[in-house]
């Protein structure tokens, strides 16, 4: 008896070990999982290698893993991200780095970060080189100071939009610490610029036998006799820069 | 001369979803389902087409990261082992449903698994590239590119060598593997963005395609709609997508797919069945999972429990009547169109290819029977790929298209939502870091060449829009979120060993190992391009 008891104590540690590590394989369901729960540890191979081993300590969570690596949230530059999401919201996000916080310190005093709040100013420059002070228009919006990053509704479609972050004062003077590329707005509607503009590429394909486009249309032949023997690619026309920016 | 012409295009793309780590991987099963119940059958189709001498031309769309699975031999190995599970599987079903309803289908099962099987291992020797590539070869396909993984292209306009990254990667490769450079490509999700085009162009791509407001609401109005291609101001042509043969197929209201006499997808006996019987079918781990053997028709719009028994030859009919319904109302939009333009008017129908056996489970049969009826019954329409167009009409209308998708609502909200938003201050660092990168080593040798390019495959396979989507549809999310910051950390790590001249060898070989794809990468291709996107384009 005395021999036996070891003996089964080990036996019963063994069981116990070999439940608490199959038990959690079994419960694995990769399949449906909330969105809002994720970031638990996934079905990777650092796992597989881990449930080879035997846990260390007899814990009842032997897959909880060492933090894995993250992402850092702030890479210590200074950038203004501006996209357009659809016709009407632009989303943009954000860092400031301390450099450019200690810059606005040194220049409006100690206390004049604690004394101004966070804005977003979104100018429309829709057709213009924006220079900072010719926007045809703003917007501000006020943000908290840990916000950085925001959907903005802008409600115009094939409009070009920036956004500066800056701070406000308390008397309403503001001050801009960073400044977005610009984005314009997708058109939500047909274009209602109808003049017609038409190209032949030459070149790229060989044309198999005549032109095949219906002769019914005097302009695409004068379009035609104006670009043969252009650049290769037949794109000639002086409206193409212009269109393009617009 | 065909009054106007039909362009189908499908487009066959999943994630790289490579787990060599892992011998029983959930999502590497996306590849081998897709494999056996679309790419396979698909392939049938034209084969038989091709056999019976029937005129027909196609586009198709073979993803970067689609050509790299197919060609990796340890998933080819592991699609083997998968296929002979399910031919296992199958025949224990001809027994157990012997003398009930569901036997016919069982017998269907078997002999379509059997036939996967001399088609992967016989015909073609395990690599799938090498089918599609003989179809392009008799003339019958054209296959075209898309962004090497798939990534977004239009919320990267921000850093135009990272859109350049992905398109020079995808054309390198597709070359290599279709023996000629593709004279198209499908933008990933439809998705563009003024300025793109340019990029297309540097590369040698002559057309894409858009969502129908894409072209639309291009800056100047087109006279001919979506019917006719436009030319973006740098030369490539950009087809629209037309809404009506779009909606016949895709709806899940009015659309063929959701008939009640076609086959039911979440009924499978991966679910339905005892533990004890399926389960070395399954995830070993006891997760039920898709089989791909399913035994009932949709039936209604009633519970799953309340479900009829398949008929397969109900569904063949169905199948063949619905081709006959598209091409009829393909005609008549054709007849109409014709007399509002002076050309011949292309509708162009593109679907993603997965849609076709995996999902519609008759769709391949659909296809097959339209293209038969085309070729045949009629000479209103004809078939032709948007290379063809463009050689036949080679003048088009010039406008830039609007920036547009075809997901949800049709612009980039799908991509870029609360649940997703958060990675592109990561992507577009990453971007911007590898940019820079290029442009600081731009002839490096041995080690560093090697970390450079693993650097930029690590980029590449984080900017898959896949995860982004995966993120906004709720289901998996944990899987893209992974694959996200996994390869956003890799790329970082290798960046800092570059920058700091420590590169880790040990380290470096292990990513190489894990993360092969794109053997030819060049990271060259991410240096500084005088090439400026349109400062107003939409980012």
């Amino acid at each position: 008896m005395n021999i036996l008891f070891p003996w089964l104590f080990l036996v019963v540690i063994l069981i116990l070990a070999a439940c608490v590590f199959l038990l959690p394989l079994s419960r694995r369901r990769p399949g449906k999982i909330n969105e809002h729960e994720s970031l638990k540890p996934p079905l990777f191979s650092e796992e597989f290698s881990e449930e080879l081993s035997l846990p260390a300590s007899l814990s009842p969570h032997p897959f909880q893993h060492p933090p894995e690596p993250e992402l850092p949230h702030f890479y210590g530059i200074d950038r203004m991200v501006l996209m357009a999401r659809d016709p009407h919201w632009l989303f943009a996000y954000w860092e400031i780095s301390a450099t450019k916080q200690e810059e606005f310190t040194n220049n409006y005093g100690p206390e004049a970060w604690s004394s101004t709040h966070p804005v977003l100013r979104v100018y429309d420059i829709t057709g213009i080189e924006f220079n900072g002070n010719n926007a045809l228009g703003y917007t501000d919006i006020h943000v908290s100071e840990s916000t950085d990053n925001w959907y903005v509704q802008v409600g115009k479609p094939d409009r070009t939009f920036c956004i500066d972050l800056g701070r406000m004062f308390p008397d309403g003077r503001f001050i801009t610490l960073l400044r977005s590329n610009t984005v314009t707005t997708p058109r939500a509607s047909l274009s209602d610029r109808l003049d017609e503009e038409w190209m032949w590429i030459e070149g790229l394909y060989r044309t198999i036998g005549r032109f095949q486009f219906g002769t019914s249309s005097p302009m695409i032949i004068e379009e035609l006799a104006l670009r043969a023997g252009a650049l290769p690619l037949g794109i000639s026309s002086p409206g193409f820069n212009k269109d393009k920016h617009n | 001369m065909p009054k106007g012409y039909l362009s189908l295009v499908l487009h066959a793309h999943l994630p790289y979803v490579r787990h060599p780590e892992h011998e029983n991987f959930l999502e590497e099963k996306w590849l081998y389902e897709a494999i056996t119940e679309t790419y396979i059958p698909l392939i049938h189709v034209f084969e038989r087409l091709i056999e019976d001498n029937v005129k027909f031309r196609l586009t198709l769309t073979l993803s970067p990261t689609l050509i790299s699975m197919f060609t990796d031999p340890l998933l080819q190995e592991r699609y083997v082992r998968h296929l002979e599970k399910l031919i296992e599987l199958a025949g224990k079903e001809e027994g157990r449903t012997y003398g009930s309803p569901f036997h016919e289908t069982a017998l269907l099962y078997k002999k379509q698994f059997h036939e996967a099987m001399s088609t992967f291992c016989g015909r073609y020797n395990r690599n799938l590239v090498s089918a599609f590539k003989k179809f392009q070869d008799e003339g019958r396909l054209e296959v075209i590119t898309c962004a090497a993984t798939h990534g977004y292209l239009p919320l990267m306009t921000l850093y135009p060598e990272a859109i350049r990254g992905q398109v020079k990667t995808a054309v390198d490769l597709h070359t290599r593997h279709l023996g000629r450079p593709p004279e198209g490509i499908w933008l990933p999700e439809c998705a563009y963005a003024p300025g793109i085009d340019e990029i297309l162009k540097e590369c040698g791509l002559k057309f894409f395609f858009t969502d129908s407001h894409g072209v639309l609401y291009a800056s100047h109005r087109p006279r001919f709609g979506i019917f006719a291609p436009i030319y973006c101001p740098s030369g490539v042509a950009a087809f629209g997508r037309d809404v009506e043969s779009s909606k016949q197929v895709w709806s899940t209201q009015e659309g063929y797919p959701g008939d009640f006499d076609y086959r039911e997808f979440y009924r499978d006996i991966g679910y339905d069945l005892d533990l004890d019987y399926i389960g070395p079918y399954i995830h070993p781990d006891g997760i039920r999972i898709h089989t791909g053997i399913k035994y009932y028709k949709i039936t209604g719009k009633t519970d799953l429990s309340q479900k009829q028994p398949y008929n397969p030859r109900q569904a063949d009919e169905k199948a063949a009547l619905h081709a006959g319904n598209f091409m009829f109302n393909r005609q008549h939009q054709i007849y109409y169109l014709s007399n509002l333009m002076d050309r011949p008017p292309i509708i162009v129908a593109p679907y993603d290819a997965e849609l076709f056996g995996h999902w519609w489970f008759e769709g391949p049969k659909w296809l097959e029977y339209l293209i038969r009826k085309i070729a045949f019954d009629q000479d209103v329409i004809e078939t032709v790929t948007p290379s063809d167009y463009l050689r036949r009409f080679s003048c088009n209308q010039v406008a830039t298209p609007c920036s547009s998708s075809w997901g949800n609502k049709g612009y980039h909200e799908v991509w870029l939502c609360g649940s997703n938003d958060w990675i592109y201050r990561h992507l577009h660092m990453a971007a911007g870091m590898m940019i820079s990168l290029a442009n600081q080593h731009s002839n490096a040798g041995g080690l560093y060449r090697r970390a450079l390019n693993q650097a930029a495959r690590e980029l590449l396979l984080a900017q898959s829009s896949d995860w982004a989507f995966i993120m906004s549809t709720g289901t998996m999310v944990e899987y893209a979120v992974k694959r996200t910051k996994t390869h956003l950390l890799n790329f970082f790590q290798l960046q800092k060993e570059i920058q700091g001249n420590c590169i880790n060898e040990g380290h470096l070989k292990d990513l190489e190992f894990r993360n092969n794809i794109f053997p030819d990468i060049d990271y060259n291709w991410y240096a500084k391009t005088t090439m400026d996107l349109p400062k107003a384009a939409s980012l």
